[in-house]
């Protein structure tokens, strides 16, 4: 599992580093600030990314949305503060678990795999919808005799997917 | 929000418990072991389950994998153990969280809003794999249903479809069970 790392102090990387690989893991990223963590997430496609909220130049809630925006990881963020706002800003980014720090051992392994295993599953559902399903479609499917049955599809904004016979 | 509180331990359990009141959770159940709490999540149908691992008569990841066959609900595991094996069959079995004891409230709260909201989406894009599901299996029967008409009873295809469709309005029934019943009748 590649791992990417995003935390601006330099003692707590070589940390999370060093244990990601005692359990196996491949830390194939390291960033300093959140707009570098967006981009090593493009350049070396992590299958998760642990990330500090509190970075210079992008917090770990912005940079989260951003690497979940162009290719859904599981995220995992570590903060030092879990008021009620910043873990709601994090709910909201996508984020799939949310650590205190100082953060252990104990904590940070298991929820990484915990989020993983649930992420595949999300991913898994969403490739049975199909990426991004258009907000509405007809579609002709073809049936006997060369006869096409319509079928209109519309995704409503609350995400749910209404599917009616097109009257002829 | 309703949480199911699955540990034998009473001191840890009424602390979770304590933890849970005080950020406005409803401790709607607690259980002393896994057969209680598989049987509380049944009877009580808690929003959400806090489960510890190490249980009697059944351990906490049996439990939770037994809760989820029944009724899908975000579960998080809190455990002295946390082990590679054990943190692999929790996520196998469907876990949102895992997080070691002793718990700390500011890692617990955090982690049930994640995977509130987690299993949330989870569960949105599962129904609507399943209203597509649905609607396919439905194309399928009128498909099928239309063409026992047009064989049977010389239709053209818009007649047979236009029979389908009036029967449905007329009996106030979706056009699949129409074409359901369509299907038994001839195909028995």
């Amino acid at each position: 599992m590649n791992v990417l790392i995003a935390e601006d102090e330099t003692i707590i990387r070589l940390d999370l580093r060093g244990l990601l690989e005692r359990h196996g893991m491949t830390v194939c990223a390291e960033a300093r600030d959140g707009a570098e963590a967006v981009e090593v997430a493009r350049t070396t496609t992590p299958d998760v990314a642990v990330l500090d909220l509190r970075m210079p130049k992008l917090d770990g809630i912005e940079a989260a949305r951003r690497i979940y925006a162009e290719r859904p990881i599981p995220i995992v963020m570590l903060t030092a503060f879990s008021d009620r706002g910043n873990v709601e800003k994090a709910v909201a980014a996508g984020v799939f678990t949310y650590l205190v720090k100082p953060f252990r051992e104990s904590d940070i392994v298991p929820a990484i795999r915990a989020a993983t295993a649930r992420h595949a599953e999300l991913l898994a559902a969403r490739r049975t919808l199909g990426a991004e399903p258009p907000r509405s479609l007809e579609l002709e499917l073809p049936s006997q005799n060369g006869h096409t049955w319509p079928l209109r599809l519309r995704r409503h904004e609350d995400g749910s997917l209404e599917i009616r016979t097109a009257d002829r | 929000m309703r949480v199911l509180v699955g540990e034998d331990e009473t001191l840890i359990r009424l602390d979770l418990r304590g933890v849970l009141e005080a950020a406005g959770f409803d401790v709607c159940a607690e259980a002393s072991d896994g057969e209680e709490a598989v049987e509380l999540a049944r009877t009580e149908q808690p929003d959400i389950a806090v489960l510890d691992v190490k249980m009697p008569k059944l351990d906490g990841i049996e439990t939770a994998r037994r809760i989820l066959d029944e009724r899908p609900i975000p579960i998080v595991i809190v455990s002295a153990y946390t082990e590679a094996s054990l943190v692999a069959r929790a996520a196998e079995a469907g876990v949102f969280g895992y997080l070691a004891k002793p718990f700390r409230e500011e890692d617990l709260l955090p982690a049930i809003a994640t995977a509130r909201a987690r299993f949330g989406e989870l569960t949105a894009v599962r129904e609507q794999v399943d209203t597509l599901a649905d609607a396919l299996a439905a194309r399928k029967a009128i498909e099928r249903a239309k063409g026992i008409l047009m064989a049977k009873q010389s239709l053209t295809e818009e007649a047979a479809f236009a029979r389908l469709r009036k029967a449905s309005q007329s009996s106030g029934r979706p056009m699949r069970m129409i074409a359901e019943a369509i299907i038994e009748t001839f195909s028995s």
